[in-house]
């Protein structure tokens, strides 16, 4: 569900997982392991998705916040490609206290959930499974740099959300800075 | 003292390239060149060095949600869902 993004495709596939497994069922062998076989199944499943989601994406998605770098920067002048002050990385304290907080938890879900399709699927990839690029940009059907530029503006788009919406808040917890 | 800095600032690439360099570095190896660059300017900036600690304290935030759902409270199955799959199943038995 919460890769998916989306109730009724989460459905959808654990409906295809028991369908999948009901099928299977006479290669699988050993009972103690249920659960990892069918949890292994449902993540191919998942996997699937990401592959049609991605062939069924036109370029929109890579061309995904061009102007998320583009406008955080000085454009031109003295300080070109420096930082422009009220877009660029504040402090963020107390990560630690942080992390407690379910506000947070629900800040950084609808954060992330504010990505594009692809370049969230990107994302999940690439930071929670840890998968290599390459085996990204297989099952995407991206190349690798244009891998990087979706990673590389996603975590720019999700650190400002998070700012904004989080550290910048006036009750900030205090504590080490980050 | 002043020299130094002029010396590091030539070496050193853009905020720009730097936090590009810095996301490039949770995905792959850097060149020696890139490394060097970006050394020379986290040096200086004191705003792209909170940057690669922020973007590196999201991915373990990622990962973290991920693994403990305490954190995201998991929807279940809608009773209507059970019931359309177990219906679903059935059929796919006969």
């Amino acid at each position: 569900m919460l890769r998916l993004r989306d109730a009724t495709r989460a459905e959808d596939a654990v409906q295809e997982t028991f369908l999948a497994a009901l099928k299977g069922g006479s290669t699988f062998s050993g009972r103690a392991a249920e659960r990892s076989w069918l949890v292994g199944i449902l993540k191919n499943k998942i996997f699937d998705y990401f592959r049609k989601a991605s062939r069924e994406t036109s370029f929109t998605d890579l061309e995904f916040y061009s102007d998320e770098e583009d406008g955080s920067f000085v454009p031109d002048g003295l300080g070109k490609d420096s930082w422009l002050h009220d877009r660029g990385p504040h402090d963020w304290s107390g990560p630690g206290a942080s992390l407690d907080s379910e506000v947070f938890w629900q800040t950084f879900r609808d954060c992330s959930n504010k990505l594009p399709k692809k370049v969230g699927a990107a994302f999940t990839l690439r930071e929670v499974d840890d998968m290599e690029s390459r085996e990204i940009c297989a099952m995407l059907n991206v190349s690798e740099s244009n891998l990087w530029v979706m990673l590389h503006r996603a975590r720019m788009a999700l650190r400002r959300c998070m700012e904004e919406n989080w550290f910048g808040r006036k009750e900030m917890p205090q504590g080490k800075m980050l | 003292m002043k020299f130094l800095v002029r010396k590091l600032d030539n070496l050193s690439v853009s905020c720009r390239e730097a936090a590009r360099l810095q996301s490039a570095a949770l995905d792959r190896k850097l060149t020696l060149l890139e490394r060097f660059g970006l050394r020379c300017h986290l040096l200086l900036c004191k705003w792209c060095s909170r940057y690669g600690r922020q973007i590196e304290f999201l991915r373990s935030v990622a990962r973290e949600q991920a693994q403990d759902d305490r954190h995201a409270p998991l929807p279940r199955l809608s009773p209507e869902a059970r019931q359309r799959i177990k219906r679903r199943l059935q059929s796919e038995k006969e």
